[in-house]
């Protein structure tokens, strides 16, 4: 036994991956404490409601069985967290389980004191929603008149106690223009950003938010920016510091793994290494997809995410034997997500509309020839099928009338 | 560095980990850094518990493993000495002892 060989080469982020999803082990859980917010968001997929949250006692008991479980990353979200009063005794329980924490916030509520707070109880990562950085176009957004300014303010207050900031900026029709703003503040903060395209129908199949999202035709613009290619995740400043200073060694920067290798022919990580909780105790595959396996009012974690049906059939899904989209012969263009095939396409296997269009897109963006989707091959020939059948039957009845 | 038979180790209590397999992934919430530890590592690992000196937790790897005692105390200091540079352990004054 050796130093060098005691620690692990690098990609340490890929094998994690790999070890998780080939044992299921829940490595990543998005748990949302409230759906309550003082924000009211347009696109927003969450009603603003407490349906019976889960009391104080039974978050300490959800996380004390994902840490059994083996969940290394966590991630508090909502609703907006600080209106839970017992945040600070649930990241506590999360610091001595030993959780990676990560918030996700609006941060309105930040003050110093709170920002410190959280710095003590080991959250790594506050994921903030900035819809522009323009106060109109942000708090038209959040119908919060001056959130984009008390947002703004909290940035400093977190960095200063050496918390990791990410932007987060949701495209919809309100903001497409402003996404160059956004990238322009995070960049003169000096913090990293993600722009996302997604915009879903609310957890009940409401498909008001619908309205907001942003037609593909008019995502070209966007999809053609050069500057884009900076919202990958990159380490930060410390982390590549760290990995130069140690490059044999056990180094190396935390990422999402959200695009890493290690899925090989899986849909995504949804069911197979992560999941999703919600204030009442669902659990689900994942946040976007809205089949709940079970609740842990009733039953352990353990049970549910081990034993349900849902997830079994979800862990039985490889890309490669999707009905359509197996055939698809744009398939590398797509960003195909299971949990959207379900709300938007019925059809968890299926192909849909939004997820296509994107495909054609970007296959055209990146020089091929007149792209086309499988699903939309089909309809083409069921069109001409039936064009066919048409003309068939009208020569029939025509030759009959003479 | 050196490991002086007085001291105790401590993990960093400000670490994120898990045991996953064999290995023991750490996470530093400062930097932003991961660190994976092999199955020995990992042993070390799950028996640093602010008690136990270079010279203890060398006794028990050596038992585990069954490697001599002088091997398992030079690969102990070694990967003390290691983990230590990297803040994932800490020394501290083993009970009783002194820090001269």
């Amino acid at each position: 036994m050796t130093t060098s060989a005691a620690v692990g080469a690098t990609p340490v982020m890929d094998r994690l991956i790999s070890r998780t999803v080939r044992k299921h082990q829940p490595l990543s859980v998005h748990f949302d404490l409230t759906y309550r917010c003082n924000e009211r968001c347009v696109h927003c997929y969450l009603d603003h409601d407490d349906h019976g949250e889960l009391s104080t006692a039974e978050c300490l008991a959800v996380i004390n069985e994902l840490a059994q479980a083996g969940t290394l990353f966590l991630t508090f979200s909502g609703g907006e967290i600080f209106l839970r009063p017992d945040l600070y005794e649930i990241l506590a329980e999360a610091r001595r389980l030993h959780f990676d924490i990560s918030l996700k916030t609006n941060a309105l509520l930040v003050t110093p004191e709170r920002a410190e707070r959280l710095r003590e109880f080991g959250v790594r990562r506050v994921q903030i929603s900035v819809y522009s950085d323009i106060p109109e176009v942000h708090d038209a957004i959040t119908k919060v008149p001056g959130s984009l300014q008390r947002t703004l303010a909290a940035i400093p207050l977190l960095l200063e106690q050496g918390l990791q900031v990410k932007l987060a900026c949701p495209l919809m029709r309100e903001n497409l223009l402003a996404y160059r703003g956004v990238m322009d503040l995070a960049e003169k903060i000096g913090v990293p950003y993600v722009l996302d395209l997604t915009i879903t129908p609310m957890m009940d199949g409401n498909e008001g938010p619908l309205a907001h999202r942003i037609p593909v035709s008019s995502l070209l613009p966007v999809m053609q920016d050069p500057k884009l290619h900076a919202c990958m995740p990159q380490p930060t400043a410390e982390a590549a510091l760290a990995m130069q200073e140690y490059p044999a060694a056990i180094g190396s920067a935390v990422s999402s793994g959200i695009d890493s290798e290690a899925y090989e022919d899986l849909p995504c990580s949804a069911g197979h290494n992560s999941c999703y909780i919600s204030p009442y105790g669902d659990v689900y595959p994942c946040v976007q997809l809205p089949q709940a396996a079970g609740n842990l009012r009733r039953k352990r974690f353990n049970d549910i995410w081990y034993h349900a049906p849902q997830l079994e059939r979800l862990r039985g899904v490889r890309e490669s034997q999707l009905p359509v989209c197996s055939r698809c012969e744009i398939r590398s263009y797509c960003e195909r997500c299971p949990g959207l095939a379900l709300m938007e396409g019925g059809d968890l296997l299926g192909a849909y509309e939004r997820a296509c269009e994107l495909a054609e897109q970007k296959a055209r963006l990146a020089g091929v020839t007149e792209p086309i989707s499988a699903l939309h091959k089909e309809q083409v020939a069921k069109l001409m099928q039936a064009t066919i059948e048409n003309d068939s039957a009208s020569v029939i009845a025509n030759s009959g009338s003479h | 560095m050196t490991t002086k038979p007085s001291v105790s180790w401590q993990k960093n209590p400000a670490l994120a980990w898990r045991e996953i397999d064999d290995a023991t992934v750490i996470i530093s919430p400062t930097d932003s850094v991961m660190h994976e530890l092999n199955d020995t590592g990992s042993f070390l690992w799950k028996n640093i518990d602010g008690r136990r000196s270079a010279a203890e937790l060398a006794g028990l790897l050596a038992e585990s493993y069954e490697v001599s005692p002088d091997v398992a105390l030079t690969d102990t200091q070694a990967l003390l000495d290691e983990m230590s540079t990297r803040k994932l352990v800490v020394p501290i004054p083993a009970t009783g002892g002194d820090l001269r």
